[in-house]
């Protein structure tokens, strides 16, 4: 009784078991709901969905997608965070603060317009898809890490300066080694974006196929059964992915996991 | 008491600071070397004014990281002018690398220190033993208390091997009886070195002045924009220091008084 208060009252903090089974008592609700309520809607029931995402994932050509699309959003994480990582760190360097203000900014510039540039630019169609995609995720990759080192508190530089350390050793200590499970953070809330963009370039050039094109295909018939079946692969991988590099980060970071004693 | 002053350890001339108004004027403090016979005697001064008056800026300035407006201070017994790195600084939340082991975060402080690797060891386990944190060296700082944080934070400095160690606000938010462990902890590092140097910088009149030496008041004098050394308390002269118990003297207690009407 009293854990049923409890999950009413405000500002109460529920852990362990009980948020889990709030989580599955919710969710098989409204999945309930759905199932009871939308027999007759145009939006398929659960239950269809599934037999879809079932039909989906024993389907010879399901495998081939999955990895073209996972392959393309990794090497593009990897690139993107490469890339974006130099432009942070060099953003404390004077002579090129300028240059990381400006990708900063083009956080705000659509990848619409710039589709055809960037045909030109590339050779082919997944480098067309990559360039995109990298287009797309350096500027937040970027502004997140330039949160994380203006967040730093400057009582580790001068701390570093006690323990004489030089800039580069403190660059190294304080910026780089001290904020690697920050950085491996960043990564896992941007790889959302990557992920929700995936399903944009892939159709821009669907011959590789990819869970993009397949979505945008099954669009194209109203074949809303396996649209909402991708769609719920495409959030299940989200999760999964999610929940794999947190535990890596605990695995890589173990202090991350550690409670602050007061 | 049987003791000596003898060379000068830290001489500040003249120091002053502005931003947009007068922070600090007119700072002189000298601060000797005390000998007393057979004993590695060290030093604690402290550092006494309110908040809001220009303390940290003081206590930048004496670790080199700020550089003054005017004037000039020299540490150590060849009176060299003062840089960062020269001077350690624990500072009031007592910070540490947390993504770096208690054990490493000792060992990052003697990266200039020409010792063998496994002397660098054996060291930190001596500090560890003589300051009861053996069995913390494994563990990251979030897992460590305030206090434990503290003594971490202290030794780091020691192990750099500078004499002089700056201490902002050490007895903050500490209850009675961890200020009592933190002054014995203080006067232990004091005596590991005969030039040893701990500057406390503190608005705690009562607990600064019980473990220190000398003390300065920096306050504002009337009229008078910026903070200035407004009086000198030699407190072994005053026959307050090296005393157990002394915050049950009843003249300290009327100095204790005297002094926080006067910040």
């Amino acid at each position: 009784m009293d854990i049923i208060k409890s999950v009413f009252r405000p500002l109460t903090q529920i852990k362990g078991r009980t948020s889990i089974t709030l989580v599955v008592v919710e969710a098989l609700a409204a999945l309930l709901a759905w199932e009871i309520f939308g027999q007759h809607g145009l939006i398929p029931t659960p239950s269809k969905i599934m037999v879809a995402v079932g039909r989906i994932v024993t389907s010879a050509y399901f495998t081939d997608n999955l990895f073209s699309s996972l392959s393309l959003t990794l090497s593009g994480m990897g690139i993107s965070i490469v890339l974006a990582l130099v432009v942070s760190y060099l953003s404390l360097i004077p002579v090129f603060a300028p240059v990381t203000r400006f990708i900063v900014k083009c956080r705000y510039l659509t990848l619409t317009g710039l589709i055809f540039l960037f045909t030109l630019l590339t050779q082919d169609g997944h480098q067309l898809k990559l360039s995109l995609l990298i287009f797309g995720i350096v500027p937040f990759f970027v502004t997140s890490l330039l949160s994380i080192i203006d967040s730093i508190n400057t009582q580790e530089y001068d701390l570093c300066k006690t323990l004489r350390m030089n800039h580069w050793q403190t660059l190294l200590e304080v910026v780089i080694v001290g904020r690697l499970d920050q950085v491996f953070e960043v990564m896992r809330q941007n790889f959302a974006i990557a992920w929700m963009m995936i399903t944009m370039v892939e159709g821009l050039s669907m011959s590789e196929g990819g869970l993009g094109t397949m979505l945008i295909k099954s669009n194209k018939y109203i074949d809303l059964s396996t649209v909402f079946a991708i769609l719920v692969i495409i959030f299940g991988l989200g999760i999964f992915f999610d929940y794999l590099l947190k535990q890596m980060r605990y695995w890589l970071f173990p202090y991350t996991k550690i409670e602050k004693r007061s | 008491m049987n003791y000596t002053k003898n060379e000068v350890l830290l001489d500040v001339k003249d120091v002053s600071l502005s931003y947009d108004k007068p922070i600090l004027r007119d700072i002189n403090l000298t601060i000797r070397n005390i000998v007393r016979p057979g004993l590695d005697q060290g030093q604690v001064v402290s550092l006494i004014g309110r908040s809001g008056v220009g303390k940290t800026q003081l206590f930048k300035i004496l670790a080199g990281l700020i550089q003054p407006d005017t004037g000039t201070i020299m540490i150590g017994v060849e009176q060299q002018a003062v840089e960062a790195g020269q001077v350690g600084i624990v500072p009031q939340n007592y910070l540490l690398f947390n993504h770096r082991s208690i054990h490493d975060n000792l060992r990052l402080a003697m990266k200039h220190v020409t010792l063998e690797s496994k002397e660098k060891d054996a060291l930190i386990q001596d500090y560890a033993v003589k300051f009861d944190l053996t069995e913390h060296l494994k563990k990251y700082p979030q897992q460590l208390s305030g206090g434990q944080r503290q003594r971490v934070s202290i030794i780091q400095q020691v192990l750099t091997g500078n004499r002089f160690i700056l201490l902002d606000e050490p007895f903050s938010g500490l209850d009675a009886l961890m200020i009592d462990k933190v002054m014995d902890l203080l006067g232990r590092v004091a005596t590991l070195h005969e030039w040893n140097t701990l500057v406390i910088v503190s608005h705690d009149v009562e607990n600064s002045l019980a473990i220190s030496d000398t003390a300065f008041i920096l306050a504002r004098e009337k009229d008078k924009e910026g903070a200035t050394i407004t009086e000198t308390l030699d407190l072994i002269e005053m026959g307050l220091a090296w005393t157990p118990g002394i915050r049950e003297n009843r003249q300290f207690q009327q100095v204790v008084s005297q002094i926080k009407h006067k910040i």
